[in-house]
């Protein structure tokens, strides 16, 4: 038996036995991994050196060490003898626990053995439920929300938050707004009770309303320097025209300037409903324990619509359109086309998603070159088509937007849309089994690589429980990405993008950028 | 508060870049800008951009000094959109008195030299400057649109077939129908090449049997060619019938040559080396070639001479009885 360290109270890199049980399996943390191998024989030379097929290695020096930890042998995790497996790992992932309060109100946590938490309260409203006088009240409430509430004033919060070493942070987007706060696990309680202030009883002074209309106004202002934010604003103003969801979440600045306390406050009352939250939470986390403090904070959390005026979600129509806001001051252009995508309860998402993960996305700060995976990063990168692209899926409840946005100087717009266009031809058309089975790794590697903390395992808690109405575990992803085939890729992708009229917005010097009617003709092809 | 030495730059909707109404004299003018202040370490912090779990990056506005020329280019692309009513203040300090403009840039669209950047209206009557880009608004396109797709809260998916077939139907037949149209302009202008109805005209003649008495032959000037049309006697017609093929040069039985044995059409070209024979003469009661000495016999076969073939038989049909017209 051996353990390799230097003898002192060190962290143990490798711990040798001849005894299987002696290492509890279960007590591993993620990062440790066993390795047993049967069948070993002798381990321990006359001169000390670690005996190990097919030579022995003196793990006093530098080159044998390394030499040792590269051999093949010991790297190759034979499955039958390897304790874990991915299959195994995926299946024994923790599992999201859900109850639901007498209101309606929706408590989900996933038990980690972190020794911080993450614990939020998922909402759904957003902008898709704003009408055009007051879009942008969700952002608006949202510079409001932790500028002090009935029981603590802006200081006390900001003391009690950061006496706690937490972080208190919240989000808007078109369809959910979220407040959530990182901490450690033991302040879970306090958490809790903060968060409910902040959303139940936020005091929403007038001269905190005022103070933050410039602030708005200025945000508004600099946001105007992110074009990539610009250019998507301004594919779902196109895309969803005459619909909720054209609207941005940041809202138009007349109505900035407009809001008064009794907009904020209808708004809240309309929409901060008890059956439309979720108090999501992940990390070192007791679920009955989240429970508790839920009933004691979240119970009077209103579930009655005043006049019964229940917000519904109608279906958004989708519009093949363009819009071209140029600029040839501007360096770069920025151009986004779309096509109509699957909600997100749509069994459609998991093959349009390993689409997405085909064509991927390209930086010039990749440094693959002519070897990257992606046939169309290749051409970029051959081409110096792009400073870059990236292919995106945005879900919302009912549908989606699918498409592909690139950045690139103004004389290779039509090339790179060309070539973009033309990779989702392929994706329809002649997509092979390697292709598919490339996409379903990284889309898999992506899923999970995404959960590498308890604030992204509680954000992905909350989203789904609002979208899906439970959390959907690794295993089924797994499960659902294994079923896409090239046949099963091809149907969905035509169904989705071939001969479909894509919604393009751009914005910068984009003379070059085709007429509509051309890339209308590009999502087809007359050899299919 | 933060410093920033920066240039930014203004653009109207015209997209024309314009610089500030504020003058830049060979030097950057310091612009003191609000920045929203980042607490990353702990405490309260807020996303506001509307996506998800992205992080506001606060935007750097650099700094492209180039002496004495105001360049419209920003390297970290950065834009400040002011309206005349708000904002650009305090963001940029606006200098009124003077305004140096390089005098090689022209005056860019929109852009009066005194007081900056112009307000422009919109037909929309949404009055004033675009502030942001969320102060864009979509115009209404409900004339244009279809039926199916008028209700904005109706997918627009379940008529998406529907619509295309119809489109591609209409695109298709009148494809076809173009196609066509154009098949018969251009054969109508080619076949005005082709021969025209006079010509036409002369290539059939109609003649009146009845003029032709028994016996007797009679030419008629035929596609400028003699035409021989021939009343025969039952005496030549039985002879003509009876002659052993195989004395014949060019064999061919009487009836083969003739529809109505009484009427024997041929073209009166000698075969040899087209002479025009002359009718009712020879040694076979037939046609005889003074050229070269052919002999025809009255179905107009060769019997004597150097020319080698029968003459020849042209198409004719009989209307009635009383008229043929050959061609």
């Amino acid at each position: 038996m051996g353990i390799f360290s230097n003898g002192q109270n060190e962290m143990t890199y490798l711990f040798w036995t001849t005894r299987r049980d002696s290492i509890n399996n279960h007590s591993l943390r993620k990062e440790q991994m066993t390795n047993h191998y049967a069948k070993s024989g002798t381990f321990r030379t006359k001169l000390n050196q670690m005996l190990f097929p097919p030579r022995c290695y003196g793990l006093w020096a530098e080159d044998e060490k390394n030499a040792f930890v590269g051999e093949p042998v010991l790297l190759s995790l034979r499955r039958s003898q390897a304790t874990v497996s991915y299959a195994q790992s995926i299946l024994g992932a923790s599992e999201a626990q859900l109850s639901t309060l007498d209101n309606g109100l929706r408590i989900a946590s996933e038990e980690t053995d972190h020794a911080t938490c993450t614990v939020g309260l998922w909402i759904s409203v957003g902008s898709r439920y704003e009408s055009e006088k007051n879009n942008g009240a969700g952002f608006f409430l949202e510079h409001l929300a932790f500028k002090g509430t009935k029981k603590h004033s802006q200081s006390a919060l900001e003391q009690a938050v950061e006496s706690m070493g937490a972080h208190l942070s919240t989000y808007t987007s078109r369809e959910h707004t979220a407040y959530y706060m990182k901490t450690l696990a033991k302040d879970l309680p306090k958490a809790v009770e903060l968060l409910s202030e902040v959303v139940q009883s936020s005091s929403l002074s007038e001269a905190e309303i005022e103070q933050q209309r410039g602030v708005v106004l200025r945000e508004l202002e600099e946001v105007e320097g992110s074009l990539s934010d610009v250019c998507l604003d301004l594919l779902h103003s196109t895309a969803f025209q005459g619909t909720p969801l054209s609207h941005s979440v940041l809202g138009p600045s007349e109505n900035a300037r407009t809001f008064t306390r009794q907009h904020l406050v209808e708004y809240i009352n309309s929409h901060y409903k008890a059956p439309r939250m979720v108090l999501a939470a992940a990390g070192g986390v007791n679920h009955a324990d989240l429970v508790g403090l839920a009933k004691q904070y979240f119970s009077g959390v209103s579930f009655e619509y005043q006049g019964d005026a229940v917000p519904v979600l109608h279906p958004c129509r989708f519009t093949g359109s363009e819009i071209r806001y140029r600029d040839d001051a501007m360096p770069l252009a920025h151009v986004a086309i779309a096509v109509e995508g699957a909600g997100a309860a749509n069994p459609d998402v998991v093959p349009l998603m390993v689409a997405n993960a085909i064509i991927g996305s390209y930086d010039l700060t990749f440094g693959g070159g002519m070897n990257l995976s992606s046939p169309l990063a290749r051409r970029a990168a051959e081409l110096s088509l792009c400073n870059s692209y990236e292919a995106f899926h945005t879900t919302y409840s009912d549908t989606g937007l699918m498409g592909i946005y690139f950045v690139t100087d103004k004389h290779k717009i039509e090339d790179m849309m060309h070539w973009a266009q033309n990779a989702w031809m392929n994706v329809c058309t002649t997509v092979t089994e390697s292709d598919v089975a490339r996409g379903k790794n990284a889309l898999k590697a992506s899923l999970i690589g995404q959960l590498n903390g308890t604030t992204p395992i509680c954000d992905d808690i909350g989203r789904h429980i609002l979208n899906y109405g439970r959390r959907i575990p690794l295993a089924e992803w797994d499960a659902r990405i294994d079923a896409v085939t090239p046949k099963v890729l091809r149907d969905v992708c035509i169904k989705y993008i071939y001969d479909k009229c894509p919604a393009v917005s751009a914005v910068g010097p984009i003379e070059q950028l085709p007429d509509y009617n051309r890339m209308r003709s590009a999502m087809y092809w007359l050899r299919f | 508060m933060k410093k920033i030495d920066a240039l930014i730059v203004v653009t109207d909707q015209g997209g024309c870049a314009l610089t500030p109404g504020g003058p830049i004299i060979g030097k950057w003018r310091q612009a003191r800008l609000d920045v929203i202040s980042r607490v990353p370490s702990s405490g309260i912090t807020r996303s506001p951009s509307s996506y998800a779990n992205c992080s506001h990056a606060l935007k750097m506005l650099s700094v492209v000094a180039r002496a004495g020329t105001v360049s419209p280019y920003l390297r970290a692309a950065c834009l400040a959109v002011a309206g005349p009513l708000s904002a650009v203040s305090p963001a940029a300090v606006v200098k009124k008195d003077t305004v140096l403009l390089d005098a090689n840039k022209p005056l860019l669209c929109g852009h009066c030299a005194r007081t900056g950047p112009t307000v422009s209206s919109r037909l929309n009557a949404v009055a004033g400057v675009r502030f942001a880009h969320t102060d864009i608004r979509v115009p209404d396109f409900s004339v244009y649109r279809r039926p199916e797709v008028m209700d904005p809260k109706k997918s627009a998916q379940d008529s998406s077939d529907a619509r295309k077939v119809f489109s591609y139907l209409m695109t298709g037949s009148t494809a076809v129908l173009g196609v066509y149209a154009a098949k018969t302009v251009v054969t109508q202008f080619i076949s005005s090449m082709s021969a025209s109805a006079d010509v036409l005209a002369l290539s059939k003649i109609e003649i009146k049997l009845s003029d032709i008495p028994e016996g007797k032959n009679m030419t008629f000037k035929w596609r400028g060619k003699p035409l021989f049309v021939r009343h025969r006697t039952e005496k030549e017609i039985a002879t003509e019938a009876s002659v052993n093929l195989s004395e014949l040069r060019d064999p061919q039985h009487d009836k083969d040559r003739v529809t109505n044995p009484k009427w024997v059409i041929v073209i009166g070209v000698c075969t040899h080396l087209g002479c025009v024979p002359i009718a009712n003469a020879g040694e076979y009661g037939g046609y005889y070639c003074p050229c070269h000495g052919s002999h025809y016999d009255a179905s107009g076969r060769i019997r004597k001479g150097p020319a080698p073939l029968n003459l020849e038989v042209p198409y004719y049909e009989f209307p009635d009885d009383e008229t043929v017209i050959v061609g």
